[in-house]
């Protein structure tokens, strides 16, 4: 996890593994729940089922891009970062964000 | 790729790291590999854009109606309580992945997996509007003029039109497909469907337009895992090392024995036609997606240069190697003899069930 990886591979790994498990909690989720039945008589009674999925959806994938962010964070080498406190602090992860 | 850290130009084979992908052009190849491609394109997008508008006694035959919460095909309707089937179909599919790339290598990548097929699409579009490989490139290198603006402009509004009426039949999928044309046509698309048209039609138009290699590359899993499923008897494309080396270039009446070479005329057109970019004649890489469009490229060559052909071609490790081969092998029987039972029991599974859902049907 340093730097010989392209930035791109980077973000991919973040954005598109987090897409896959968010797709496959939405379709788990709604299977069980009917979000018709679920926000009945609350504030979000008049949205479509679509609607309910598409927000669940994102709702997940934020969730998830928060985990492999996170994880990606962490899986840095630790002594790589002190190291590069004192010379450069280029290309650590957060600018790949 | 690995000794980036202690050099002393560090900063220098970090910064080549960084730089932009090179941009790859594929060459168009001719060939025996490339009609049967070309044929796959064609039965497979065929099938995406039109089985949406196919009907089945008065309703959309295949129709995943997310709206109602229920899916249609053909005449089966399934429920969510019917999740089982679904994932069982899932297993079935992964497993079919398992056993035809145990027998025969990367099939699935060359000339069925989607981001192929919309990438030689989009390829196709972009050959028609720029021209070839060297029309391309150097359209590339030149500077901005109003020509190469109408020529990008006009590829780009062609691929976004392409990717528009994807995005379109992907949501046709989910929702009835006539009732979500009328609406397009009245410009009364509901917000949700208006947002995963385009949502869709942007990732048709980025991942097959732009990122094009790099999903095999970098997104996609089965690329990783697929060594795996490899063993020796598995059909691989692969250059003959033996035949080729040592390479090197030479007139066409140059007697090779003479002069102490092998086949390859080290032309390099193997590796301008690959749509990865990569050089197949460093060997099986995970980045070959095993498309064969290098096979059809060296044969042509060999045709010219009068040698036999099959200099790169479809063969399996122990062939190579000159041990025999199995088909029938453990790892492709129990693949297969699994792949079997389990197809078995899903039909079962349908067939039994079919009379009591008959009795809710609308
Ligand atoms: S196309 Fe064939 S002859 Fe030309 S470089 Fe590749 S392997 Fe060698
Ligand atoms: S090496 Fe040959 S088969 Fe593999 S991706 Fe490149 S052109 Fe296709």
């Amino acid at each position: 996890m340093s730097s010989e990886i392209p930035r791109i591979q980077r973000v991919i790994s973040i954005l598109w593994p987090s897409f896959l498990t968010s797709g496959l909690a939405t379709i788990l989720f709604f299977t069980l729940f009917d979000p018709v039945h679920l926000l009945a008589g609350t504030a979000l009674a008049e949205l479509s089922r679509l609607g309910a999925y598409s927000i669940g959806f994102f709702c997940f994938w934020g969730l998830t891009i928060l985990t492999s962010g996170l994880t990606c964070y962490f899986s840095q080498p630790c002594d790589d970062n002190r190291r590069r406190t004192r010379g450069r602090q280029d290309d650590s992860l957060g600018s790949a964000l | 790729m690995n000794q980036t850290a202690s050099t002393p130009n560090d900063r220098e084979v970090e910064n080549a790291l960084y730089q932009k992908r090179k941009k790859i052009y594929p060459r168009e190849v001719h060939g025996l590999f490339a009609p049967r491609c070309v044929l796959g394109v064609f039965v497979l997008l065929g099938l995406y854009y039109v089985i949406p508008w196919v009907s089945y006694e008065g309703h959309q035959a295949v129709l995943f109606d997310l709206p109602a919460r229920k899916f249609h095909i053909f005449g089966l309707v399934f429920w969510p309580q019917d999740f089982f089937y679904l994932a069982m179909l899932l297993v079935i599919a992964a497993l079919s992945l398992f056993f035809f790339t145990a027998l025969a290598g990367r099939l699935w990548c060359g000339y069925a997996c989607p981001q192929t097929v919309w990438t030689e699409a989009f390829l196709w579009m972009e050959r028609k509007i720029e021209g070839d490989r060297p029309r391309q490139m150097k359209l590339d290198k030149a500077p901005m003029s109003l020509r190469k603006f109408r020529i990008k402009a006009t590829k780009h509004a062609v691929w976004l039109a392409f990717a528009g009426w994807t995005g379109f039949t992907f949501v046709g999928f989910f929702t009835p497909i006539r009732e979500l044309g009328v609406s397009l046509a009245n410009l009364s698309l509901g917000p949700w469907e208006t947002f995963w048209i385009i949502f869709y039609s942007f990732a048709t138009y980025g991942n097959a337009g732009w990122l094009r290699e790099q999903v095999c590359i970098y997104m996609c899993p089965y690329a990783r895992f697929q060594s795996a499923m490899f063993d020796k008897d598995t059909l691989i494309i692969s250059y003959d090392e033996a035949r080729g080396e040592p390479r090197g270039s030479r007139k066409r009446s140059d007697d090779r024995a003479e002069k102490g070479l092998g086949d390859c005329i080290d032309c390099t057109l193997c590796v301008q036609v690959c749509p990865t970019g990569i050089d197949i004649r460093n060997g099986l890489q995970y980045q070959c997606i095993g498309c064969a469009a290098c096979i059809d490229a060296c044969n042509d060559v060999m045709d010219k240069m009068d040698y036999p052909r099959g200099l790169i071609r479809y063969t399996t490790q122990n062939r190579l190697e000159g041990k025999p081969v199995h088909v029938l092998r453990p790892r492709t029987l129990v693949y297969g003899l699994i792949l079997l039972a389990l197809l078995g029991g899903l039909v079962y599974a349908i067939a039994t069930r079919v009379p009591v859902d008959l009795n809710i049907h609308p």
